[in-house]
């Protein structure tokens, strides 16, 4: 068993606000904030050198229970905020927290140029392959036959993204997925994420418990891959196409110059920035 | 190779043991956060006792562990025999409307869980402060046990019972 001699000193529940969750019980991403903290908690980065930004949904509540910076956004323009924010501040670690709906559908567009963007930044996407918030519509991951929803009688018909397959494809630079019956697994993999140098995707397989009820026997489907991380985008291609979307780990990861602007990218002087805007 | 043999001092032992009861409290408190927030104060509370508990326990091998130097351990190095701790209760087990009887049976479980644990090293380990220690320990998760069962007697809710919500929101619109 391997076993770490550095000391943890902050506690993982030092991460976490006064808030409570408002998430249903059973939530899965209860286990995504608890990754979070615990992940936190072993780089025992100081919290005033985190942010945590979301879009919108359930899962993008996630930044007002945490104790770090937080900043609940816009629906599927996460993804821009960080950029700005880690534009401005390269000091700050950065994660980025959403749902399948938000950073999939609106946020597409987003997601897709944050991968080949390649800025030092960690994104979570909580995929329970429905729209909580609004009440359980189909989203950018439902299957095309799922019909629970009025709006999608019969299901939606249409082919569900591979979040996976779509990082890769833009050009992300680590890409991986966690389930949430494995918190402590989940953590490790957010820890590779965070110390990763680029954009890192992690899917997580989130289960809705009111909407996808079914999503609870996931824990019976799950498994990890049994290939090690790859760096070849062939290799990670075909494993992210011959598997059933359930299988978990680091599938892709690959050191690529990161962008940030002033660092070989655009000029990224904050104060001169914020002097052109100057009233 | 399972754990009794993996595990071969008993400064991981007590480690594993801490990290077991710290995990089920922080699990038991998280779940009665969920019951708070979804207006079940009954159930909530007894989330809450159950953390207390746990807490309890995990203070009491924190003394028997004065004065050793125990080992840090990162979370997903603990080699549990599932994906998290034998006490930590099933987040995924509980409902909006559960009652006190349903919130009963999942503890008994737990606990249930973290005695075979202690009771597999009392039987099995080659080290015979493990074995002792273990004991002692499943003999207090046995006592939880009991303690829970009083609890499961003296409640007139049924686990049986089904949970009604007329407006119910897993609705699909």
């Amino acid at each position: 068993m391997n076993q770490s001699n550095a000391p943890i000193q902050i506690k993982p529940k030092d991460y976490k606000s006064a808030i409570k969750p408002v998430w249903c019980p059973g939530c899965g991403d209860f286990a995504v904030l608890n990754a979070i903290t615990k992940a936190l908690a072993f780089l025992e980065l100081p919290k005033e050198d985190v942010a945590l930004i979301s879009g919108i949904g359930c899962s993008s509540r996630i930044a007002a229970y945490t104790s770090v910076y937080g900043f609940h956004g816009v629906h599927g323009r996460a993804l821009a905020l960080a950029a700005g924010l880690k534009a401005a501040r390269e000091d700050l670690t950065v994660l980025v927290a959403g749902g399948d709906g938000d950073g999939l559908s609106i946020g597409g567009n987003h997601f897709i140029h944050a991968c080949r963007r390649n800025m030092d930044m960690t994104y979570i996407i909580m995929d329970n392959r429905v729209y909580g918030m609004t009440k359980g519509q189909a989203s950018p991951t439902t299957a095309p036959d799922w019909g629970d929803s009025k709006l999608t009688p019969g299901g939606t018909g249409i082919r569900p993204f591979q979040p996976a397959g779509l990082a890769l494809s833009a050009g992300a630079s680590f890409i991986a997925r966690g389930f949430t019956g494995d918190p402590n697994g989940l953590a490790r993999m957010l820890v590779a994420a965070i110390e990763h140098p680029g954009f890192s995707f992690i899917q997580v397989l989130s289960p809705c418990p009111t909407f996808r009820p079914e999503q609870m026997n996931w824990k019976h489907h799950v498994q990890a891959f049994e290939e090690e991380t790859s760096s070849d985008p062939l290799l990670a291609a075909q494993r992210i196409q011959a598997d059933d979307g359930m299988s978990t780990g680091i599938i892709y990861q690959e050191d690529v110059p990161v962008f940030q602007p002033g660092n070989g990218g655009a000029p990224g002087d904050a104060v001169r920035f914020e002097s052109e805007f100057e009233i | 190779m399972n754990l009794t043999q993996k595990i071969t001092s008993l400064d991981t032992f007590l480690a594993y043991s801490i990290a077991l009861e710290e995990e089920a409290a922080d699990r038991h408190d998280e779940l009665a956060d969920m019951l708070d927030v979804h207006n079940n104060p009954g159930v909530a509370a007894t989330f809450r006792k159950l953390a207390h508990y746990s807490r309890l326990h995990a203070q009491e091998i924190r003394d028997h562990s004065k004065g050793r130097s125990l080992p840090v351990i990162a979370p997903w190095d603990f080699d549990w025999e599932n994906m998290e701790g034998p006490e930590t209760a099933d987040i995924g087990a509980v409902n909006y409307l559960m009652n006190t009887a349903q919130a009963l049976q999942i503890a008994m479980g737990n606990e249930q869980r973290a005695h075979d644990f202690y009771y597999q090293f009392s039987q099995q380990s080659q080290d015979p402060e493990i074995r002792a220690m273990a004991g002692e320990f499943a003999e207090e998760e046995k006592e939880h046990l009991d303690l829970l069962k009083m609890w499961m007697d003296s409640t007139d809710e049924s686990v049986d019972e089904q949970v009604y919500d007329p407006d119910p929101a897993h609705m699909p619109e």
